[in-house]
């Protein structure tokens, strides 16, 4: 288990996968906090766009923070399977390759909001993706993030 | 609900608690003050950091598809996590 996610790392991602020309986006509960979200959560998630070049560029960036990736873990990384869960390195992150409830990356990335020059998900984006997992932890949350939406749009109009 | 101009927040297909009025209030007030707060301070309330049995044990994890991880996580992970679809 990797230390707490805070904001250094959250930048050391940001720089990493800049240097490394990586196309992502947050995403997840992590995604909506960068956004504004009051919530806790335990690790970031990031939805990487599926191609081999940026999968090469993903683990490259991996290795750069210091994550521990053997040959075969790289390999997969660079094919793109669509979940990928990282505990090898200085935070947790959870790779999403093709998250549910989205239907393709250059999708999410023209509708995608940037904080801080953190690339982020737009939010309707990550309700649809909770909404599409339909988890029990999703369906805990979708009420207040549903709330938060509301706020969220009427803030940025 | 399906918001205007965008196709995706569709909560139509899930069932929702309704929140109270008092909720609602609630959270209208912890969204006001974490606006006010700088992301790097809000990021320092978010995450946490606990142990989650199973999920934690091993360094990494990997899965072709989407529908195979919410599977494995069905069949692996204790339900009070809540990573299943059923209580």
């Amino acid at each position: 288990m990797g230390a707490r996610f805070d904001y250094a790392q959250a930048e050391e991602i940001r720089d990493a996968f800049a240097r490394q020309r990586v196309r992502y986006l947050f995403i997840g509960k992590s995604g909506a906090i960068l956004l504004g979200f009051p919530d806790t959560t335990q690790d970031a998630d990031v939805f990487v766009e599926k191609s081999a070049a940026n999968g090469r560029a993903t683990a490259a960036a991996l290795r750069e923070l210091g994550f521990a990736l053997t040959e075969a873990e790289g390999a997969e990384i660079e094919r793109g399977k669509d979940f990928i869960q990282l505990k090898n390195g200085p935070f947790d992150l959870d790779l999403i390759f093709a998250p549910d409830g989205i239907e393709s990356f250059e999708d999410a990335w023209r509708r995608h909001v940037d904080v801080e020059g953190f690339p982020v998900c737009h939010l309707d984006d990550i309700i649809a993706s909770k909404v599409a997992a339909n988890r029990l932890r999703d369906r805990e949350s979708l009420p207040r993030l549903r709330a938060f939406r509301e706020y969220w749009l009427r803030r940025r109009s | 609900m399906k918001s205007p101009g965008h196709p995706r927040a569709d909560f139509s297909t899930v069932t929702l608690v309704e929140p109270t009025l008092e909720e609602r209030r609630e959270w209208e007030a912890q969204f006001e003050a974490a606006a006010r707060r700088p992301l790097r301070t809000r990021m320092r309330y978010a995450f946490i950091s606990t142990y989650k049995p199973v999920l934690d044990d091993t360094d990494y994890r990997s899965f072709d598809t989407m529908a195979e991880y919410r599977a494995w996580c069905e069949a692996n992970l204790p339900s009070w996590l809540g990573y299943g679809r059923k209580v």
